[in-house]
């Protein structure tokens, strides 16, 4: 993952500088401390926690999926690579990676199931394994294994001085702290930062959410059994069950990483600097008195941490260090005096260059017998649809008459109960949400769906990464689609501070960042006053004149009317007409199902 | 044949003791929408106290503890839930945050456990805790006996606190739909404060019950917990008959999965169970289908 950089610029290494540093430091301040063992162990269970709370941290802190059951990753590679070198005689050298390789498989198996469900059943269901595997380890005769001395020193990792042990954990959490950061800044740590966000949103921006999590799990498992097998040379010499099996290292872990900021890549190594010698010094001096009290201590960091401090030392740091920088680009008060900026047709410009030269005269998107049904209502009865390429569709109906799970069908977040949908000359009717969207279909929400925690510019990258992988790219054409649409002044504002109608051009850069051929816009009037309503309606004009192919849903339906080639009007699940807008409108049907047979007749009579 | 009807009949017995502790879990869960991971640690904490302290103290029988508990530890829930718990329901990671915070409450509570009353086993000892009765070749513990009965009354007590109190219908309109009852003119962090108080309380109860047949030490919430998730799992998350029936079958897989595995290995043979049973009904036993489970 790190080797990528190499022929793009020596820069991208400099970013792991800090990294390189600190760990360096850790290891000459070991050094310079001397064999005391006492200090040298505090040291070394510093370093070690904060390993294992940076490895936790990408799938619990980056993908919000947090991990109850982390200690089954610790205590495989733990007792991998003890049971190699006691039975098998094999080096923890090559046995911790042996430990890691089966900590993967083990969250393979674990993952693939339990990544479906959600929060808290997510947590509790992954705590479910580890407390499983303890009883059979204890029964298998396993509940205590001693590592044997061999004399062999290094080649075994055994060391008498207890600095060698420092030194490979201040590698190893460089080695942690590396691939942390290398996730951060790659499309794939976008991609966690935005699904822990919004799955929903995610999907729709291409982001393949149950993979992107599956593959966050690997690596905080493989990393979290490096940490196990050095614990256990390094401080246990005989491993037990409750050792590196236990709720306890959950605890730590959950402790540590709260406290120090979750999702932040020097919180938890800030926070084991302090939880951890805070811990150790009350243990040795209370300890024999009261020999719950480091579990107090952690017990009470969760629960503060939570109530007072729910973004964690790292997390405060941060935000005063970005409040103090963030002044100067964005002067307050610069929006209010730039209204020309928010009018995006000045600026706007194709997206879609030559490569989207699909003839408009063949259908882009077929539609054919879609039925959906949810129990015993049919949302969609045997709707054909064909919409041609390089025009705006427009689709009428009156609240409940299916249009929006016409858009969810197409994109695929609802299977079609019947019927097929063909998107330029593919079948996608089962593809999955960020399948589509990879093929070109982009999607705005009816209740915009930003990934609120995320600066406007974040968003729109979110979205460019559908099309380019790197995060350079990415970052360019997020800038100019920000500009085009009339959002650069906005660009590091949080999303969660926009008002209605910057959220909604935003939902649309960021749609358009995808670099669509065909955009889904779900009623993008909703909540908007008449005259940011026709704004919107030249920016959908403008898209279309692009060459992206354009299905609106709307049911304000004069507003359709002024942009709309084509229109199709749904009622109650089917649809009653179809043809150019004026057409459309004069339909009884339509007529009817808007105001009611009585209007349909009136209007006859006329 | 007898040892056949004897391990049913105690997987009754330990079943119903597992029922009544995971109906306060499902209470909660099913109004508040929250996992209580301190959930065991409560019970465990009125197996010392008063169950095992007051019989040392002033010979109060546990029986009559696991009343004088009821009231007890409403008003610890009732506490518990206003401090910790409060700020944090409603909020967007409410479920993730409030499994967290009482994580850390669990372990606040055992460890003081370890400090003030050691980490040696105890265990209750009343001419019942080993005496048994004999039907025929059969052997019931009478202990566990009058725990079941007992269990029983106060399960069939708190439906009738559910159902024909007005605070019961409040607590269950709550669970339903929050946002009606605050419509409503229900005070929703009282009756949330409630449910959460009188889940704490039941199962305190169900604890010192269980402390008059089985040994316990500060960390026996451990070993009792994630069989407490397994029950109102199975049962279907929200709803309290399912996390007695829930319990019920549990205590029934521990005891006949030792007619084919080492006694060591019954909560993998429930787990087994568990996730083989998900899979042909993810909802749960009575579930209600589409809930994200």
């Amino acid at each position: 993952m790190t080797r990528e950089g190499t022929t793009y610029t020596s820069s991208r290494w400099r970013r792991f500088l800090p990294i390189l540093f600190f760990c360096g430091a850790a290891a000459l301040v070991s050094y310079f401390l001397g064999p005391d063992r006492y200090t040298q162990r505090i040291l070394l269970l510093i370093l070690l926690w904060a390993a294992a709370s940076s490895s936790f941290n990408i799938i619990s802190g980056y993908a919000g999926q947090v991990v109850f059951g982390y200690m089954m990753f610790v205590g495989t590679g733990a007792y991998i690579t003890v049971l190699l070198f006691k039975f098998l005689a094999i080096t923890p050298w090559l046995g911790m990676w042996a430990g890691s390789f089966i900590a993967i498989l083990t969250a393979l198996i674990i993952g693939l199931p339990t990544l479906r469900l959600h929060g808290a059943f997510f947590a509790v269901a992954t705590v479910a394994f580890p407390l499983i595997t303890f009883p059979i380890l204890n029964h298998l005769g396993l509940e205590e294994l001693s590592i044997p001395f061999t004399g062999h020193g290094a080649a075994s990792m055994q060391f008498r001085d207890m600095r060698f042990y420092v030194l490979i954990a201040s590698c190893l959490l460089a080695v942690v702290l590396v691939v942390v950061k290398a996730v951060e800044s790659s499309r794939f740590g976008f991609a966690l930062k935005a699904l822990k966000q919004n799955e929903t949103a995610a999907e729709g921006m291409g982001i393949n959410t149950y993979k992107s999590k599956l593959m966050a799990f690997l690596l905080s498992a493989g990393l979290g059994a490096l940490m196990g097998s050095v614990y256990s040379f390094g401080l246990l010499y005989v491993v037990t069950t409750s050792a590196v099996f236990g709720l306890f290292i959950m605890v730590r872990v959950l402790s540590i990483t709260l406290v120090g900021g979750v999702s932040t890549l020097w919180g938890p190594v800030v926070a084991a600097c302090i939880l951890v010698p805070t811990g150790e010094f009350l243990n040795s001096q209370f300890g024999d008195r009261y020999p719950g009290v480091q579990d107090i201590i952690y017990g009470i960091a969760l629960i503060a941490a939570i109530l007072y401090m729910p973004e964690g030392i790292w997390g405060k740091i941060r935000r005063w260090f970005r409040a103090a920088k963030s002044v100067s680009p964005v002067t307050p008060g610069a929006a209010e005096n730039t209204p020309e900026l928010n009018k995006p047709h000045l600026l706007f410009e194709p997206v879609h260059s030559k490569d989207a030269e699909t003839p408009a005269t063949l259908p882009l998107l077929t539609i054919e017998g879609i039925h959906k049904s949810f129990g015993g209502v049919h949302a969609l009865k045997d709707v054909t649809l064909q919409v041609p390429g390089g025009k705006v569709t427009g689709i009428i109906g009156p609240n409940g008459s299916g249009k929006t799970t016409l858009f969810n069908v197409i994109n695929g977040f609802l299977p079609p109960s019947a019927g097929r949908v063909v998107f330029c000359g593919t079948d996608i009717t089962s593809l999955s949400p960020h399948a589509s969207c990879r093929l070109g279909i982009g999607r705005t929400f009816q209740i915009p769906q930003v990934f609120s925690n995320m600066t406007v510019m974040e968003n729109i990258m979110i979205g460019a990464f559908n099309r380019w992988g790197n995060v350079d790219k990415a970052r360019v054409v997020a800038e100019q689609v920000g500009q085009w649409m009339g959002l650069s002044h906005r660009a590091y504002h949080q999303a969660v501070g926009l008002t209605m109608w910057e959220t909604k051009i935003l939902e649309f850069s960021r749609a358009l960042a995808t670099h669509p051929k065909l955009l889904l816009v779900d009623e993008p009037m909703a909540g908007l006053n008449p005259e940011e309503s026709n704004r919107i309606g030249e920016i959908i004009r403008r898209i279309a004149e692009s060459g992206v192919t354009v299905i609106v849903i709307e049911h304000v339906v004069h507003s359709l009317v002024k942009i709309a080639d084509w229109m199709v009007g749904l009622d109650n699940g089917s649809k009653v007409a179809e043809g150019p807008p004026e057409e459309v409108i004069a339909n009884p049907h339509i007529i009817e199902a808007y105001l009611g047979a009585k209007w349909r007749e009136r209007h006859a009579i006329r | 044949m007898s040892i056949f009807i004897e391990s049913i009949l105690s997987g009754i017995l330990i079943g119903v003791s597992y029922a009544i502790l995971s109906a306060g879990l499902a209470l909660i869960f099913g109004v508040m929408k929250i996992i209580n991971f301190a959930h065991a640690d409560f019970a465990v904490l009125a197996m010392y106290f008063p169950t095992y302290w007051f019989l040392q103290w002033w010979g109060i029988d546990p029986f009559i503890s696991a009343f004088i508990a009821l009231p007890l530890f409403f008003v610890l829930g009732y506490v518990t839930h206003r401090l910790l718990i409060e700020r944090i329901v409603g909020t967007a990671e409410a479920e993730t945050s409030t499994l967290i915070i009482t994580m850390g409450f669990s372990l606040l509570i055992s460890n003081l456990i370890l400090i003030g009353w050691s980490g040696t086993p105890r265990i209750i000892n009343q001419p019942y805790t080993m005496a048994t009765w004999s039907i025929g070749p059969i052997l019931v513990n009478r202990a566990q006996t009058y725990s079941f009965f007992i269990s029983l009354g106060l399960i069939a007590g708190l439906f009738v606190l559910l159902n024909r109190t007005l605070i019961g219908k409040a607590i269950k309109a709550a669970a339903d739909d929050p946002e009606g009852c605050a419509y409503m003119g229900i005070n929703l962090h009282f009756v949330y404060a409630l449910a959460f108080a009188l889940g704490i309380a039941i199962t305190a109860a169900g604890g010192c019950l269980m402390a008059t047949y089985r040994p316990f030490n500060p960390f026996f919430g451990e070993t009792i917990i994630i069989i407490l998730f397994a029950s109102v799992i199975l049962g279907g998350m929200t709803s309290i008959t399912g996390a007695l029936l829930g319990g019920l079958i549990i205590g029934l897989i521990q005891q006949l999965s030792s007619f084919v595995l080492p006694i060591a290995l019954q909560n993998v043979a429930v787990f087994t169970v568990l996730v083989l049973f998900l899979y042909v009904r993810p909802q749960g036993i009575l579930g209600r289908k589409g809930r994200a489970v």
